[in-house]
Formats: structure tokens, C-alpha cells, sequence
């Protein structure tokens, strides 16, 4: 087994990762509920397809020019695919759009509620679902989704 | 000083610059057949981003989808790196990345905009 049979396997395990994470992003996009939900699955896109396929070049070619290039393409899709889903994300948010109707928690409606003085410590706050108020995030009690909100 | 230059002749070497010939291995057409796969597997996933793109219900749907289709030619592009085993085509592959994180910005910045219309 020469060194270029090596580089190939490497390079078609890599490129098949890539090909399966890019799809799959897409098909996420397609069938998942919510802009936020969609979200989610685009950075899977973006930031592991992206990555797979980078380095399915780096282990095919192997010249310096491509390996720095495709490492400069990685670093950019790491640092950019986050900044993008979080500011599209805020921005949809800060537009009204209503999030999916069995969503668990919207923590930046609670946090503006708070900061308006509208609910005090204890009193139960503002959820995406308002007919199930929960106790304050602090205080894990008997409501399950409240647990599950304050472990996340 | 005579490094960094010499790194940058490195990274400038063109299409046209002489690469060792690769050694022969048996991987190698199944490696092109899994790359044209990978071609038509991201041109079917550009097709799902405008499906969604036209029905969209709100403005960040379509955002994000024509986000999704530029990190896809990104991915083909890098497939068609691997395919010609060139060093230029990193290159578009990472412009066309920079154009789409910054229209993303900007599409968000315009959809955040407390003064904008109703929605569309």
C-alpha cells in the first residue's frame, strides 16, 4: 500500500463526509419547521460539509498552496457560519417572527421581559407556549421543560 | 523577510506551475466517481435551498437559504479542486465564501432594522 492509496482513502472518507453533511443540510432546510430550526441546519452545512471536503483536497492534492488555502477556507467557515446564523437569527427574532409552536423556551423574549420590569423573581415568565407558565429558570421544579431549560 | 517571499511565490504558483506526477493507485477512479456524485448531490441540495428560497414564509428563510446555496458552490468548487487537482480554484472558492457571509450580514442587518415596511 503506496503512500497515494493511503492519501485516497483518506481523501474519499473525507469527501464523502463532506458530500453526506452538505446534503444533508439541505434536505434540513427543506423539512424542518422553524427559520430557527432552519438555522441549525445550515451551519451543519456550512461548517462540516465545508470542512470535509476542504480536507479531502488537502489529502488529494497535498500541494502547499491548496493545503494553506483550504486550512484559510476552514478557518473562515468556523469563524463565519456562527456569526451569520446568530446575527440572521437575532435579526428574525428582532423582526416578531414567532418561533415554532412546540418550542420549549425563547429565552431572549424572557430576558427583554425581565429587563422591562414586567415579571418579578419568582413569578412565572413569559414562554413561547404562554398557556404553560413555568417557574424562573433558577429554580428547577416539577414542570420538566423547566429542568430541561435550566440544564441547558 | 527572504522566507515570507518565498512563501508567497509558493502560494502564488499557479495552474500553470509543474506538479509531480501523481504515483499511480486503484482508488483513484472511485475517487472521481465519488467526486462527480458529490457534484450532483450539492446541485440537488442548491435545488432543496430554492424550494425553499421561493416558499420561504419569511424574509430570513430566503436569506438563509441563499446562504446555504454559497457555501454549496463553495463545496463544489472545492470538488472541482480535487477533481482538476489545480491550486487556482481555492481561490474563487474562497471568495465566493466572503461574498456570502457578507451579504448574510447585510441581509440581517436590513431584516433587523426596527424602521423597515411590514413584511414582505
Amino acid at each position: 500500500m503506496t503512500s497515494a492509496t493511503v492519501n485516497d482513502i483518506l481523501s474519499i472518507f473525507f469527501a464523502l463526509c463532506g458530500i453526506f453533511f452538505m446534503f444533508v443540510g439541505a434536505v434540513g432546510i427543506v423539512r424542518f419547521p422553524d427559520a430557527y430550526n432552519r438555522l441549525h441546519a445550515a451551519s451543519k452545512c456550512s461548517t462540516l460539509g465545508v470542512m470535509g471536503l476542504a480536507l479531502a483536497a488537502i489529502f488529494h492534492v497535498g500541494a502547499l498552496a491548496v493545503t494553506t488555502k483550504a486550512l484559510m477556507t476552514i478557518l473562515f467557515a468556523l469563524v463565519a457560519a456562527p456569526v451569520g446564523s446568530h446575527m440572521l437569527a437575532k435579526a428574525a427574532h428582532l423582526d416578531g417572527l414567532k418561533p415554532w409552536d412546540r418550542q420549549l423556551s425563547d429565552e431572549l423574549t424572557q430576558d427583554k421581559e425581565r429587563q422591562a420590569g414586567k415579571s418579578s423573581a419568582n413569578a412565572p415568565r413569559g414562554m413561547a407556549a404562554p398557556s404553560q407558565p413555568r417557574p424562573a429558570r433558577r429554580d428547577p421544579g416539577s414542570d420538566p421543560t423547566a429542568r430541561i431549560s435550566a440544564v441547558v | 523577510m527572504n522566507l515570507l517571499g518565498g512563501m508567497m511565490m509558493m502560494l502564488a504558483e499557479g495552474a500553470g506551475a509543474a506538479r509531480a506526477p501523481q504515483e499511480f493507485s486503484p482508488l483513484r477512479p472511485l475517487l472521481f466517481q465519488i467526486l462527480e456524485f458529490g457534484a450532483i448531490m450539492s446541485i440537488l441540495g442548491m435545488m432543496l435551498c430554492l424550494y425553499r428560497m421561493v416558499r420561504g414564509p419569511h424574509l430570513a428563510d430566503r436569506v438563509l437559504s441563499g446562504d446555504t446555496i454559497s457555501w454549496q458552490v463553495v463545496g463544489l468548487v472545492i470538488l472541482l479542486t480535487v477533481r482538476m487537482e489545480s491550486t487556482i480554484y481555492l481561490d474563487a472558492a474562497l471568495v465566493v465564501a466572503i461574498i456570502g457571509f457578507a451579504s448574510t450580514l447585510a441581509f440581517a442587518q436590513y431584516i433587523g432594522n426596527p424602521r423597515r415596511q411590514a413584511n414582505p
